[in-house]
């Protein structure tokens, strides 16, 4: 490549980063060889029982570290991918093209296609996406034939920036821990699966370049900028430098920060704020932890459910739930009921395509009026509950009628688990404020729950009529908008009144700009991507 | 040469978490074992092929085994596959 490219995106997790680039775009081995010579067929055959076996041992190393760690789906996923490697018919289907004089790199590609394609022809939407799985697979064993197998994420060596399409929950837990540097994707959007981990990690990431990242797939090097959303291939020694020193000056300033890690966040006037942590896996829990986290003040369940044949069964939540419960203890974690829309496709709901999915049947909506969905994951929460503390927080909320229904599901979901005699925690009730409805309701809804937790994202979007993902409609994306501010104001006066406590956990939660304005107006738990909760504790001690 | 017709009864049919099974199962046997749905066959030891066969919940199909264990294999994997887990 001549010269410096630069590539935008959206800055999807704040930082600098620069380093060598791991290319990761599901890029197709090539066989340089089609034919081989009769007399090496029995040694070639040899070779691809290796490669085999080597693409087996790595791939059930990657599960078993899965699972030590507690993903038991992502485990689940690279266990499949085991048994598809060490595929008797895979095997005897090479064999069958060697014998034939095809090398085993070409033949493997080629049987793996065979299968894939039958695959993909199938009616079941579950069967199609085992297609990848098998072009996955042989991919593997073909890489590992031409002498360049370990290029899996999992063999990650050195710190690198990682650019890849896209970056999957199973892609991401693949990347031995401090191996990446930074993520560049062509897709994705702040929310996405990636921008998540990358906050959560605490690493740049720049997503959604779109076809751009066909330029920078040859590079060498690459410069990110995760709060500016660009990021540059190949970049001259000046920027190299500009970017080094401005990475060393932010891990200088993270240094400064960490004495904060686990101190208990108080004002000078001695107010207490709980700092705690906005967690989208049970596998984030361990680092938010560390990173200082008091509790667990939003876990989004979404990823439970979504990319999925079937709905994950009441005992697979219960798992999921428990293992956070478990690791905050006594701390206090809200496990926040499924918060999807017409956007996300869920398997087994009936979701009917919709102009406006962010007006529509969504979360509390869309979970009252299905209690196939709603009932495992309630009685799931309730379960786990004995396990620590946690709390249940029910999104989207519009009115008291609504957040009534829900809480007498609960109660019955709690009655028929002590019929049955099994195991349920105490577990306090709450609600997501997002909707101006519900903050302007607030009264009546403060003497029903135990807690609020502001979602100023959704909040900023319903009460100013603004879209989020609209680049155009930016100076309407705030907080800091007297209207939300005062949405906020009526929310606290309500709590105070009722004696019940207030809490924020949309991005403003983080925005050192917003966090004297929020504890002013009586917020007293502030819930944040991991990575920012030492800079909040500073900030709030020094109020 | 052992012989057992059966119908599928999980839900997600003979793929995913029931495929996984029913191959590990299979693999527990030394005979050699393979299931026919209307005009297809597929070794009972992979998952590929057993994959392949686009089984769904209801669909009818015979499982066939022959060597040392093969009575005890079509009984087991027979039961297994026929099991509805809801």
């Amino acid at each position: 490549m001549d010269g410096p490219v630069k590539v935008k995106g959206v800055g999807a997790s704040e930082g600098v980063a620069v380093g060598p680039a791991f290319v990761h775009a599901g890029e197709e081995p090539e066989p340089e060889r089609q034919q081989i010579s009769e007399a090496d067929v029995e040694e070639e055959l040899e070779g691809f029982r290796r490669a085999v076996e080597a693409v087996v041992a790595r791939l059930s190393e990657t599960a078993r570290r899965l699972s030590a760690s507690g993903n038991e789906d992502e485990a689940a996923i690279f266990e499949a991918h085991v048994e598809l490697a060490g595929d008797p018919e895979l095997a005897s289907g090479v064999e069958e093209r060697v014998r034939d004089l095809e090398s085993p790199e070409a033949a493997v590609l080629a049987v793996g296609e065979e299968y894939a394609e039958v695959f993909a022809g199938m009616e079941d939407e579950y069967m199609v996406a085992r297609a990848d799985d098998v072009r996955d697979v042989a991919s593997q064993i073909a890489a590992e034939l031409i002498g360049r197998g370990a290029e899996g994420l999992e063999a990650l060596e050195t710190p690198s920036v990682v650019v890849a399409r896209n970056l999957a929950p199973s892609d991401t837990v693949r990347i031995p821990r401090g191996k990446a540097l930074a993520f560049v994707t062509a897709e994705g959007s702040k929310t996405s699966h990636v921008s998540i981990m990358a906050r959560s990690m605490g690493i740049p990431a720049v997503v959604g370049v779109g076809a751009a990242l066909d330029d920078v797939l040859v590079a060498r090097t690459m410069a990110v900028d995760g709060g500016e959303g660009y990021a540059i291939a190949d970049p001259n020694p000046d920027t190299i430098a500009a970017f080094e020193a401005r990475a060393e000056e932010m891990a200088a300033a993270s240094v400064a920060l960490d004495e904060y890690r686990h101190v208990e966040a108080r004002t000078r006037d001695g107010r207490r704020i709980e700092v705690s942590a906005n967690l989208g896996s049970a596998s984030e829990a361990e680092d938010a932890l560390d990173w200082g986290a008091e509790g667990v003040g939003l876990f989004r369940t979404e990823f439970l459910f979504m990319e999925r044949p079937e709905l994950p069964s009441e005992e697979e939540q219960y798992e999921a739930y428990g293992a956070v419960a478990r690791t905050f203890g006594a701390r206090p974690v809200i496990i926040r009921t499924l918060d999807v829309g017409g956007d996300k496709d869920l398997p087994g709901v009936d979701q009917p395509a919709e102009e406006n999915p962010f007006l529509g049947w969504r979360g509390i909506r869309m979970s009252l009026d299905t209690p196939s969905l709603f009932r495992p994951q309630l009685r799931s929460i309730l379960r786990a509950g004995a396990l620590g503390n946690l709390k249940v927080m029910f999104p989207m909320i519009s009115d008291v009628e609504e957040l009534r229904a829900a809480k007498a599901m609960l109660a019955e979901c709690e009655r028929e688990l002590e019929r049955e005699e099994a195991e349920v925690g105490q577990v306090e009730v709450g609600i997501m404020v997002e909707t101006p409805s519900a903050a302007l309701c607030a009264r009546e809804l403060a003497a029903e729950v135990s807690f609020f937790s502001i979602g100023t994202n959704d909040l900023v979007q319903y009460t100013l009529a603004a879209d989020r993902g609209n680049e155009r409609l930016r100076r309407l994306q705030d907080a800091d908008h007297p209207a939300v501010l005062e949405l906020i104001r009526i929310t606290c006066e309500a709590a105070r009144e009722e004696g019940i406590w207030v809490g924020v956990c949309g991005e403003a939660a983080g925005d050192p700009a917003l966090i004297p304005r929020l504890l002013e107006l009586g917020v007293t738990e502030l819930s944040m991507s991991a990575p920012s909760i030492p800079r909040a504790k500073k900030l709030i001690s020094e109020l | 040469m052992a012989e057992k017709e059966t119908t599928v009864g999980p839900e997600e049919g003979l793929h995913a978490r029931p495929a996984a099974q029913f191959v590990k199962a299979a693999k527990q046997f030394s005979s050699d074992i393979v299931v026919v749905k209307g005009d297809r066959e597929a070794n009972a030891k992979s998952s590929l092929k057993i994959m392949t066969l686009g089984a769904k919940k209801g669909d009818s199909i015979t499982i066939l085994a022959e060597g040392d264990d093969a009575q005890e294999a079509v009984d087991t994997l027979a039961d297994l596959i026929s099991a509805d887990e809801h």
